[in-house]
């Protein structure tokens, strides 16, 4: 299956009626594995800040997540797994794999909750397979 | 219109609010009061249960926000130990399932639950419905897995929320931002919240509540009552009814001759208190009283604001709320506005005042009340825990559909 094929059918699947607004996989180096049309570019500082937030929880926290210029408040993440990230009635999951980091952005109506079980059972799934 | 913004959960949270409002207020359209009183309905027939179970007192009841919960009933258990020898001694221990906030003896929780779900709130076994726990700050993930697992797997439920006490206290206000200071009886929580996300990294817990002051009361009416035996719960009942926070630090040490009151004890044994009702108010706002190294509750709370992120300082400030037994002391809000306004920084904490239809004192219950809130809006729109969510991921799926 190709990478793409897993942000098409896995991760912009419909839950519940609802759909990601933009989602990807992205290797910890910040290389674009797959993505989604209107997923945004991010910047080399962005996917810096991400993986220092994995490896020391709160870095991100005072300044913001910054996904493609859009600033999203830091919520309650998982230590090294999750940040979470939140903009509005939207906002962002990020779930860090072995060997990627799986993005999911959600606006209104789909809900935090929603975005979470797609992001984060496909990383399960990808931590599995080892990948 | 109505139904788009009903699908945001905050803004739900506030659009049920003006709905309690507006029903109470009667100045809203007849046809929109309508619709909105017809969803009210609708949501009564299948109430939830909301339990906020907190270390002194455990707070249950349907989900109903503008009234009291159902049930107030202290956490404390004693487990009666029967002899089957010759000796007809039966030994009472009294347990707490419930320390600082976190449940630790779950065998005791369980039966404690049992007896709040089955016998107190009347709901029957094999039709379990949906549940809503509050949570303290910073609760281990493991208790919270824990708590799941045996809501699904000996209770079953078919629905389940948590959530944090922080958040619910706001949202029992009418707000999704503010910064909440929860003195319970085991831990003060200090916890700014934006948008209904609590800042962690900024949150304070202290691990000193109520507990505390009892036995600095205790310590203190025995240095002044020497020939007197005093119980814990004596005390307690002590503290309640005579504790008093001067009304500034000035006045704090006028205190030394203030009048001293005899007070009957239920054995019949009679005690002065003086000066020591002041202590219990005084150890809040200078915690060397009791011993310990810290700087007063109101210059925490300027502080853990000033660590979040500038833009959001005056929305925090302005929206302070009291909540936890131990804010109800007499004097204690107008001691806090008092040390607010000496405060240094340019925006001085303001408290909320609760909506004129919330009950008197729902500072004590609080978080129960935003549960209540809460509980109209998550379990309708299926946001919360499900049995087949957590049948098919386990109980880590808490983590992830709560907050």
């Amino acid at each position: 299956m190709s990478w793409q094929t897993y942000v098409d059918d896995h991760l912009m699947c419909d839950v519940e009626g609802n759909r990601l607004t933009a989602a990807a996989i992205l290797g910890q180096d910040g290389s674009v594995w797959a993505q989604s049309a209107n997923f945004p570019q991010l910047k080399p500082e962005e996917i810096s800040g991400i993986n220092k937030d994995f490896n020391e929880p709160g870095t991100l926290a005072p300044t913001g997540l910054f996904i493609g210029g859009t600033k999203y408040m830091v919520i309650q993440g998982e230590p090294n797994a999750v940040i979470r990230g939140k903009k509005g009635a939207g906002g962002v999951t990020i779930k860090k794999t072995t060997q990627a980091m799986v993005f999911g952005i959600y606006e209104e109506p789909m809900t935090p909750g929603q975005c979470n079980m797609v992001v984060e059972r496909l990383g399960d799934y990808l931590i599995e397979s080892g990948l | 219109m109505a139904d788009d913004k009903r699908k945001n959960t905050r803004n739900d949270v506030v659009l049920i609010f003006d709905t309690l409002f507006s029903v109470s207020q009667s100045s809203v359209s007849s046809s929109q009061s309508l619709f909105f009183a017809s969803f009210y309905l609708v949501l009564l027939a299948m109430e939830a249960l909301v339990v906020d179970a907190g270390s002194k007192l455990l707070k249950a009841g349907a989900a109903v926000p503008d009234q009291s919960p159902a049930m107030i009933i202290p956490s404390q258990m004693k487990r009666m130990v029967d002899d089957d020898g010759p000796s007809t001694v039966s030994e009472d221990v009294t347990l707490d399932p419930i320390e600082r906030g976190f449940i630790r003896d779950w065998d005791a929780m369980e039966d404690l639950l049992r007896y709040v779900v089955y016998t107190g709130l009347g709901w029957e076994e094999g039709s379990e419905g949906n549940i809503l726990f509050t949570d303290p700050l910073s609760t281990p993930k493991a208790i919270r897995e824990q708590l799941v697992q045996l809501m699904f797997e000996t209770f079953n439920v078919s629905g389940f929320y948590a959530s944090e006490q922080a958040v619910l206290s706001l949202y029992a206000v009418g707000r999704i931002s503010g910064c909440t200071l929860d003195i319970g009886h085991g831990k003060i929580d200090i916890a700014p919240v934006l948008e209904g996300a609590v800042q962690h990294i900024a949150s304070k817990r202290f691990e000193l509540g109520g507990t505390e002051l009892t036995k600095l009361l205790a310590q203190e009416l025995g240095k002044s009552n020497p020939s007197t035996n005093l119980s814990m719960s004596d005390v307690e009942k002590l503290k309640e009814q005579y504790a008093n926070c001067a009304d500034d630090e000035i006045a704090y040490e006028k205190t030394q001759n203030c009048e001293i009151e005899q007070h009957t004890l239920p054995d019949g044994q009679v005690i002065s208190i003086g000066r020591e009702r002041y202590s219990v108010g005084e150890a809040l706002f200078q915690p060397s009283i009791l011993g310990l190294e810290e700087h007063g509750i109101v210059e925490q709370l300027v502080r853990i604001i000033s660590t979040v992120s500038s833009e959001n300082h005056r929305q925090l400030l302005e929206n302070t709320v009291l909540c936890g037994g131990t804010t109800s002391m007499t004097g204690f809000e107008t001691r806090f506005q008092k040390e607010a306004s000496l405060c240094s920084s340019a925006i001085r904490p303001t408290l909320v005042k609760p909506p004129e239809y919330m009950q008197e004192d729902v500072g004590l219950y609080s978080a129960w009340v935003g549960g209540a809130i809460l509980a109209k809006v998550v379990f309708p729109q299926n946001q919360h825990v499900t049995k087949a969510d957590y049948d098919e991921t386990g109980p880590s799926v808490v983590h992830r559909k709560c907050f």
